[in-house]
């Protein structure tokens, strides 16, 4: 059965390459720093590395269910401590090794390795114990606790135990992170300038497309006119004020690209007068989001179906997290900010705030990749505190330094920061609002800390079914925006643009090619 | 070009210069005045960009980042050569030959990568183009020096000085009158006037460069500040790609010759007799 | 001094990364576990002697280690070995339109009305029409041929057009070169020499020469300066495009070798330099010399 399957998968591919013979070109943003999974660090990195590896369990964009394409069997052990994994038979790595249950141990243990120096690897040790290989096709992979969700927490990428010399502690400049070795539907190769995937026959993966190209695409407008000339056939993430110009064309596709993402105002509450909740909520009362999202989007109120849609807590209104009971604040309300201002004990003097007898000053930044999607964003926020009396310095970061000081809670000298967050499927925000310490908060970008936000975290951690977990966050949320660590701000639909030779082009949340399987190219 | 000719050019073309620079609004204008990409007869003088800002906030917030730092690293640069025509007239071997060795070395770093290293070094709400000016002008002072010192050389080094001692004139009067104003003057002057008007270059590549990589401006807070460099990347589009920001260009190119004007005409108005 | 680059460009440029903000490190591994052992095998928890011995070390015998981020893996020489030629080739072909400019103006053949003209070329900065091509580049042979070695000598000869136009670099050359033998054919040895019959070019290339060699020196690192440029907007894997990602990126090992290979380069031009400089003095030396004052 499996040889025949290959046999056909290959006839399938040889066919594809007769009928197509064309590489698809598609344009990211920027290139990914790495293919190897331990070092993802941008959605570039994570969207290329789903094509040539395989998360050992993921959901399904169909229907949301946990899938497994390496996995044929599984079943909890010790008490739930454990997961054994029987392994789907015929697997192999793009150098033709077979995929055993060596490899998932072997990952494992890298994770738990702190010679390994990845964030996400650091992730899991607080998750994962060990790994037992019971035999060659089954492995038992060991938790810390009893998890509700262990499959959930099993979604990593498998990496071959022999292209490491069964050594544990993987460094990110190791040859791997550009010529990596995966089971994913293609076989990747990093160059200087983009990235080629081929085409890889295997026993669970059959794609159509036998080659493709990843670019950088540098100039927005040129890369959509790049896409209309065909001279690419497809952009990842289309700017809202370009999309005009895909829908105009009548040989290129707008699709919905499910990225959970929110934008927000992160606040300084360490600082004074931002300590003040007070503050935090006349701030709040300050921003006409109606009218930022207007000039900077382009979504005019009342607009049907807009790609945009104000929050009021830290998940998409989609989300089974988001918690209706609490409503957005879509229109500046002076009078309200005022009231705060004064309880809080400042004083406006000739139109200008003061706090302690100095005027009130923020310093205030944005990652500056922001500003392709909404242009000037961070100028008419700036804008509309100055207009109520509250003046600002603004900068834009680049994404290194975010990642480096933002993201980690270094850059305390700033007042607010505007930003973006995405989310796969599980919207866990533990990372952004646990009080930070080791293993927690990671992403806490002030370093906020609060008791009750911390205690509804840990609820939802041990939280054993999904009722118990969506009650958590509910109470998170409602908790959020009474005490505003964030101002948030909106969700924001993300579209890719494909030419309509690209067929049956499924994309996965988050991850986008997890179903690569089905595209076809027609060109 | 004649002498007054060039002297009626610099006041021109430096004045313009200033003008923008002074009335530069503080911060950059998020509003629109007109439709997108107005033409300068729909919005004077000069026109709109594609969100109906008038390209003047570009013109004066891009003379008001280039101006003082080009002057300084001009000023830099002749302040330098003129040391080098004067070491030269000295006769100091010692002194000489170690400047003759720094110039060596930093006339061989490619000038590019140290500004670019110097560049990302400096902290977000420091930068401006004027610490790059500064390294710009004294990467560039080797050449000036070396042209200062073979101007002096020609005259006789020491030995001018010695002769012109023997007619009973100061040390100060025959360094400050003979040697730098009569005859360091035009080098020193056209080397300053070059460096002015490699700076304003200097600000346009790097914010060019940082536009296509992505990253915020070397040279400027960009979030309340735009440059020159963003009225040529309008002009780019419309080369390539069919936008209607031609009127952005021609702005833009505008503006750099103004200033390369300006470089000519000191250069031409401080030339010997 | 072509012998003391190599180490000295290097250590300046280590200097100046050393004081960058952040690390590679934390870039990598934000405040996690393993950041230690990654800067102890990246030579960054020794201090930059340490760091600038141990690359040095290692580059002596050819090995510059992996790149950290701009292409994550790959070994730094894979990478530069390419890149030396292509930027080797560029500021070649750059300097033909000068070279030959120079001979014309050298020559007497472009008169000084046109200068404004060249003057006004020569204002336009090279990223504009680098830019302009590359969107050209992209549009007409689309993203994987413009990025791709299929685009190569198109982006060299237009880079190489741009950058010995753009930014004064023609301007300068013509107007330099003629204020050169101008001055020189102002020399009374000439005037006798024309009485004579002789050629003027004959009598003054060799006198001019160390000047001249000097000035092609100074433009070829000029070029080299901005070959950065035009490298980093048309996307030509050269040493000044690999310089300028490796810098933004905090990739100190191609940072530093990247610098060698413009040092070598550098290097390589002075010795050349010294080489006609020499062969320029034992030709004057063997030439019969003209009493002062008149031929006898």
């Amino acid at each position: 059965m499996g040889r025949s399957r290959h046999l056909l998968v290959a006839a399938g591919i040889s066919a594809a390459m007769l009928s197509t013979g064309a590489a698809l070109t598609y344009y990211e943003g920027a290139l990914p720093t790495t293919l190897n999974p331990l070092y993802a660090a941008k959605m570039v990195d994570y969207r290329a590395q789903e094509l040539v590896f395989d998360r050992l369990w993921y959901h399904s964009p169909i229907n949301n269910e946990l899938e497994s394409r390496l996995v044929q069997g599984w079943e909890l052990t010790d008490g739930g401590k454990g997961i054994k994994l029987e392994l789907a038979s015929g697997i192999k790595w793009h150098d033709g090794k077979p995929f055993t249950a060596n490899d998932i141990c072997f990952t494992v243990k890298s994770m738990l390795d702190t010679g390994t120096p990845s964030p996400i690897a650091e992730g899991y040790r607080d998750i994962l114990a060990g790994c037992t290989e019971e035999s060659r096709s089954t492995a038992i992979v060991h938790f810390t606790r009893i998890v509700h969700n262990p499959r959930e927490r099993l979604g990593f990428s498998v990496l071959p135990e022999h292209a490491f010399d069964g050594n544990t502690a993987i460094s990110p400049d190791l040859e791997f992170s550009a010529r990596p070795t995966g089971t994913g539907p293609m076989k990747g190769s990093r160059g200087t300038r983009g990235v080629t995937f081929q085409a890889f026959a295997n026993g669970h993966h059959a794609p159509n497309i036998p080659q493709m190209q990843l670019q950088e695409s540098g100039d927005p407008l040129l890369a959509i006119k790049a896409l209309i000339n065909n001279s690419v056939q497809g952009i990842i993430e289309v700017a809202p004020n370009f999309r005009a110009d895909v829908s105009a064309s009548d040989e290129l596709a707008l699709k919905s690209y499910d990225l959970r993402s929110w934008w927000f105002v992160a606040i300084n509450s360490k600082k004074a007068p931002l300590d003040d909740r007070r503050v935090r909520q006349a701030l709040n009362f300050m921003l006409d989001r109606t009218e930022l999202r207007e000039k900077s989007i382009g979504v005019k109120p009342g607009e049907r179906n807009s790609p945009c849609e104000f929050i009021s807590g830290p998940f998409v209104p989609s989300s089974p997290y988001y918690n209706r009971s609490v409503p957005a604040v879509e229109r500046s309300d002076q009078g309200q900010a005022e009231a705060l201002l004064t309880e809080a004990g400042m004083e406006k003097v000739g139109g200008r705030w003061q706090f302690k007898g100095q005027p009130v000053s923020f310093r205030m930044g944005m990652e500056k990749s922001l500003d392709n999607e909404a242009p000037d964003i961070l100028s008419y926020i700036s804008n509309q505190f100055e207009a109520a009396g509250i003046g600002s310095q603004v900068y834009k970061i680049p994404p290194d330094k975010w990642t480096t000081e933002a993201i980690t809670g270094h850059l305390t000298d700033y007042d607010l920061l505007v930003g973006k967050w995405s989310f796969g499927q599980v919207e866990d925000v533990n990372e952004l609002f646990y009080t930070r310490s080791r293993g927690k908060g990671t992403r806490n970008i002030f370093n906020y800390s609060e008791q009750e936000v911390d205690r509804l975290l840990a609820q939802y951690d041990v939280a054993k079914t999904d009722t118990a977990a969506r009650d958590a966050y509910h109470k998170l949320h409602r908790k959020l925006a009474e005490d505003l660590p964030y101002l948030f701000l909106w969700k924001l639909d993300t579209k890719s643009a494909w030419r309509t030779e690209v067929k049956s082009n499924t994309i996965a949340p988050y991850y986008y090619f997890t179903q690569f399987d089905s595209w076809r190219y027609e060109g | 070009m004649p002498r007054n000719v060039a002297i009626l050019f610099t006041i021109i073309s430096l004045g313009v210069l200033v003008v923008l620079a002074f009335h530069s609004p503080e911060r950059w204008t998020v509003m629109a005045e007109a439709e997108s990409y107005a033409s300068p007869f729909e919005l004077p003088p000069f026109g709109a960009d594609s969100r109906g800002r008038p390209l003047t906030d570009y013109a004066m917030q891009g003379a008001h980042i280039v101006a003082l730092p080009a002057v300084v690293a001009g000023l830099l640069v002749t302040f330098l050569g003129i040391v080098g025509g004067l070491v030269r007239c000295m006769g100091s071997a010692r002194v000489e030959s170690i400047v003759a060795g720094l110039r060596e070395v930093v006339g061989a770093l490619p000038r590019m990568v140290v500004i670019l290293v110097v560049a990302i070094l400096m902290p977000l709400e420091w930068r401006s183009l004027m610490g790059l000016a500064v390294v710009w002008a004294l990467l560039a002072a080797p050449g000036a020096m070396d042209e200062a010192a073979a101007v002096a050389g020609r005259l006789g080094g020491a030995r001018f000085v010695e002769a012109l001692r023997a007619h009973g004139f100061s040390r100060v009067r025959i360094y400050l009158y003979h040697v730098v104003a009569l005859n360091l003057r035009p080098v020193v002057v056209r080397q300053g006037a070059e460096t002015l008007m490699q700076v304003v270059f200097l600000e346009v590549a790097l914010s060019f460069l940082a536009l296509a990589a992505g990253e915020p401006s070397f040279t400027h807070n960009e979030a309340t500040t735009k440059s020159w460099a963003d009225l040529l990347y309008q002009g780019y589009q419309f080369i390539a790609m069919d936008v209607p920001s031609g009127h952005a260009l021609v702005l833009g190119l505008l503006l750099v010759a103004v200033t390369a004007v300006a470089a000519v005409s000191i250069s031409s108005a401080a030339r010997a007799r | 001094m072509a012998l003391v680059l190599p180490f000295a460009v290097p250590a300046i440029i280590t200097l100046l990364i050393w004081a960058l903000p952040g690390s590679p490190v934390s870039i990598i591994c934000p405040g996690c576990d393993g950041a230690e052992g990654l800067a102890a095998r990246w030579n960054l928890d020794q201090g930059m002697v340490h760091f600038y011995t141990t690359w040095m070390g290692g580059a002596l015998h050819g090995d510059f280690g992996n790149s950290w981020r701009v292409v994550q893996g790959v070994p730094i020489a894979e990478l530069l070995g390419p890149a030396v030629p292509v930027t080797v080739t560029l500021i070649l072909l750059a300097m033909v339109p000068l070279l030959l400019a120079s001979a014309v103006a050298g020559l007497g053949w472009i008169p000084r009305q046109l200068d404004p003209l060249f003057q006004a070329i020569g204002l336009i900065p090279a990223m504009l029409p680098a830019l302009v091509v590359y969107a050209v580049i992209s549009l007409r042979f689309g993203a994987t041929m413009a990025d791709g070695p299929e685009s190569l000598t198109a982006k060299l000869l237009w880079g190489a057009i741009i950058l010995g136009i753009a930014d004064g670099a023609l301007s300068g050359a013509i107007v330099g070169t003629r204020s050169l033998f101008d001055n020189e054919r102002k020399q009374q040895y000439v005037l006798v020499a024309q009485l004579r019959g002789e050629g003027v070019l004959s009598n003054t290339l060799p006198n001019v020469a160390g000047a001249l060699v000097g000035q092609i020196r100074g433009r070829m690192l000029h070029l080299l300066s901005g070959a950065v440029i035009v490298e980093a907007v048309l996307r030509i894997d050269g040493l000044g495009d690999y310089l300028w990602r490796a810098t933004l990126m905090q990739d100190f090992g191609l940072v530093l070798a990247a610098a060698t290979g413009f040092a070598l380069v550098s290097g390589s031009i002075l010795m050349l330099q010294a080489l006609l400089e020499v062969a320029v003095a034992w030709h004057q030396r063997r030439s019969p010399v003209v009493p002062v004052g008149g031929v006898a």
